[in-house]
């Protein structure tokens, strides 16, 4: 595909002079992150040159890729549940933008960026990316279904489209040798554990083909949704309570969209099904950030699930 | 259908609902999503059983039918007393938007942070009663309380309006709409005694005050001109019934949610039965009420077991039928 539809005039001139005048020296010296580079995305080949420096996301992974990179965004859509980004990244992104939901997009908000670069979910859907990819280059990874390790091919998308695989390389490379270590110190190749969302009519199982569930794999632990999540879902339909015993695993991590998840275990275990499971008579359920543990994806959000993980299993360590 | 010509025998008829209910009691707490089945369940019954079935079938499945059962009872008499009130045969809780009242009424509740039981009540029950005197207030412009159906659509505008609201309330708080959007649907699942104990108090009132205005009541549906001249006070006991319909209404969606079209299709079916004087339909609605919803919620825990799909669902493909027959029908009754 040309490289001409997708960027604006300014940049075309400046890429004239260069290959005019400084083709030899940039290809020769600029790192080579810089160079043009063709991206394969959901919507075809794209290609884009430079670095981005007017990043928008329309994902919370895209958005935690960019930051692990190196690269702040100039805006971002809400997490779920919430009307800022997610807890975990808020303290590094503490002016950004919002320009929406992960549901919906406000156009003109996007556009008053005046964005260089827009790194968007595998969910986009045509429509909404036929609109926005007019307002500047748009990646968006092709979209394989859950599966527990996708988010890696996600950063590295975004990673080159921005411009530095160097940097996420380095990151999940980090994410990878912390997991590895964390397994050798669990030996927990035995143990079980299941994630869910706490409803007042009874739990969703998540599915363990998600981001974070994954990360729980990743240290070793056998997760399971004991079947109850249908293909191509995030999670299960309520769990009647009658059939609480199908997440009483050895490990009970028990994530919503509260900030006090104490709060919201206290409230489950008000819950006369919920008391007599025998995981929480063993007192092993956690409460962990829902945002964090069930909408999140990326490096910084796969670290930050490995220390819920590590002060949740290994209390001592610190 | 509806002649009230011939009293039928009230006694028999009573009789074979309770039955009815009886059986249908027995089978909410023989059935449910979980492994435990009528095998287990039943040894329970007769005393014996494992921990795990006498949990399921004491705790879980005891408790919901209780709840069940007032919750049931609460919306039939709603309806009996709202149709009476207003003359209108379409008048229910669900279609004139007094659960919508009281459901708007709680969203607002929780999103000020409010969780306690009982003040959810209250505050349920005060949503319940403002919409309840709006509807009613729209129905007394001229012409409007002549004609059943164009109630229904006030009420169905006003109830609109009132999701819309707590739509509006749930997008400024996404994390209370997680929570609330389970309730908003209606569901028995997970309530307990506590729950139900703490609407008691409000349900005897209703009581009281219901067996006091009955025979007003009555008299009112032969016209206001008449109930005067019986001595009555039209006015007083029209406000009295509509207290009873707030507090009933009020502490039914406080537990369970809004639960539409079962004040609809009970007092439908017990002046079927017994004719249109309230004082007898009123005490097969006390049968027909739990019935309804007890059959509903054994439904929803089997068809998508290991889920359970939201009772609300299940009344209203049950009632929407009856509502439309009761609309098609060439003249409609006035009560």
């Amino acid at each position: 595909m040309s490289l001409l539809p997708f960027t604006a005039p300014r940049q075309r001139r400046l890429l004239a002079g260069l290959t005019l005048g400084l083709s030899v020296a940039a290809l020769a010296m600029a790192p080579a992150s810089a160079q043009a580079r063709s991206l394969e995305t959901a919507h075809g080949e794209i290609e884009i040159e430079g670095q981005p420096e007017r990043v928008v996301t329309l994902y919370e992974g895209a958005l935690d890729a960019a930051l692990a990179a190196g690269v702040t965004p100039l805006a971002a859509v809400a997490t779920r549940g919430g009307e800022g980004v997610a807890d975990y990244l808020s303290d590094r992104v503490p002016d950004i933008a919002m320009v929406g939901t992960s549901r919906e997009f406000n156009l003109e908000a996007i556009a008053t960026q005046n964005p260089d670069l827009i790194l968007a979910s595998p969910y986009l859907s045509d429509e909404q990316y036929q609109l926005i990819s007019r307002l500047a280059p748009t990646v968006v990874p092709e979209n394989n279904g859950f599966s527990p390790d996708g988010w890696k091919a996600e950063t590295r998308l975004y990673g080159k489209a921005l411009g530095r695989t160097a940097a996420v390389e380095a990151a999940l490379e980090d994410v990878q040798t912390r997991a590895e270590a964390l397994e050798a110190e669990l030996q927990a190749s035995d143990t079980t554990a299941s994630l869910v969302r706490w409803m007042p009519q009874g739990p969703l199982v998540m599915s363990s083909e998600l981001f974070s569930t994954g990360m729980l794999e990743a240290v070793g632990l056998n997760v399971t949704d004991s079947g109850l999540v249908k293909d191509g879902r995030p999670h299960s339909d309520p769990l009647s309570l009658e059939n609480l015993e199908q997440v009483d695993q050895d490990l009970l991590f028990l994530a919503t969209l509260n900030d006090e998840g104490r709060q919201a275990l206290d409230t489950a275990r008000q819950s006369p099904a919920f008391a007599r499971l025998d995981v929480v008579e063993r007192d092993r359920v956690f409460a962990v950030n829902g945002q964090l543990w069930t909408s999140a994806s990326g490096p910084l959000a796969a670290r930050a699930v490995l220390d819920d993980i590590e002060a949740a299993l290994l209390p001592d360590s610190e | 259908m509806i002649t009230g010509a011939m009293p039928r025998p009230l006694a028999g008829q009573a009789l074979a609902l309770a039955g009815l209910l009886l059986l249908a009691c027995c089978a909410s707490l023989l059935w449910g999503a979980g492994d435990v089945g009528p095998g287990r369940a039943l040894a329970v019954m007769l005393g014996q059983g494992d921990a795990e079935a006498r949990f399921v079938v004491t705790t879980l499945r005891g408790s919901r039918t209780l709840v069940g059962l007032a919750v049931g009872m609460a919306l039939g008499v709603a309806g009996a007393l709202l149709q009476t009130l207003s003359r209108n045969p379409l008048a229910e809780p669900g279609l004139l938007g007094v659960s919508a009242g009281s459901a708007f009424a709680v969203a607002v509740a929780l999103l000020l942070g409010t969780s306690a039981a009982t003040l959810r009540i209250g505050v349920a029950q005060l949503g319940a009663l403002l919409g309840c005197l709006c509807v009613l207030g729209v129905a007394r412009v001229r012409g409007l309380g002549q004609d059943p159906v164009r109630l229904v659509l006030a009420g169905a505008a006003f109830s609109g309006l009132l999701s819309a609201l707590t739509t509006l309330l749930l997008l400024f708080d996404q994390r209370a709409a997680d929570e609330i959007r389970f309730w908003v649907v209606g569901s028995l699942s997970g309530r307990g005694i506590d729950d139900l104990l703490a609407v008691l108090p409000s349900f005897m009132l209703a009581t009281a005050i219901t067996l006091l205005i009955a025979r007003p009541m009555a008299a009112l549906a032969l016209g206001e001109r008449m109930a005067a001249g019986l001595g009555h006070h039209p006015g007083r006991v029209r406000l009295l019934a509509i207290l009873v319909v707030a507090l009933l209404v009020g502490g039914a969606t406080a537990i369970a949610g809004p639960i539409a079209f079962v004040g609809l299709v009970v007092p439908f079916a017990a002046r079927a039965l017994a004719g249109p004087d309230i004082r007898r339909s009123l005490w097969l609605c006390l049968l027909i009420g739990p019935l309804m919803i007890l059959s509903a919620d054994i439904i929803s825990r089997l068809v998508v077991a290991p889920s359970e799909l939201p009772l609300g669902v299940l009344t209203a493909l049950c009632g929407a039928p009856v509502l439309v027959a009761v609309v098609r029908r060439r003249r409609l009754p006035t009560l």
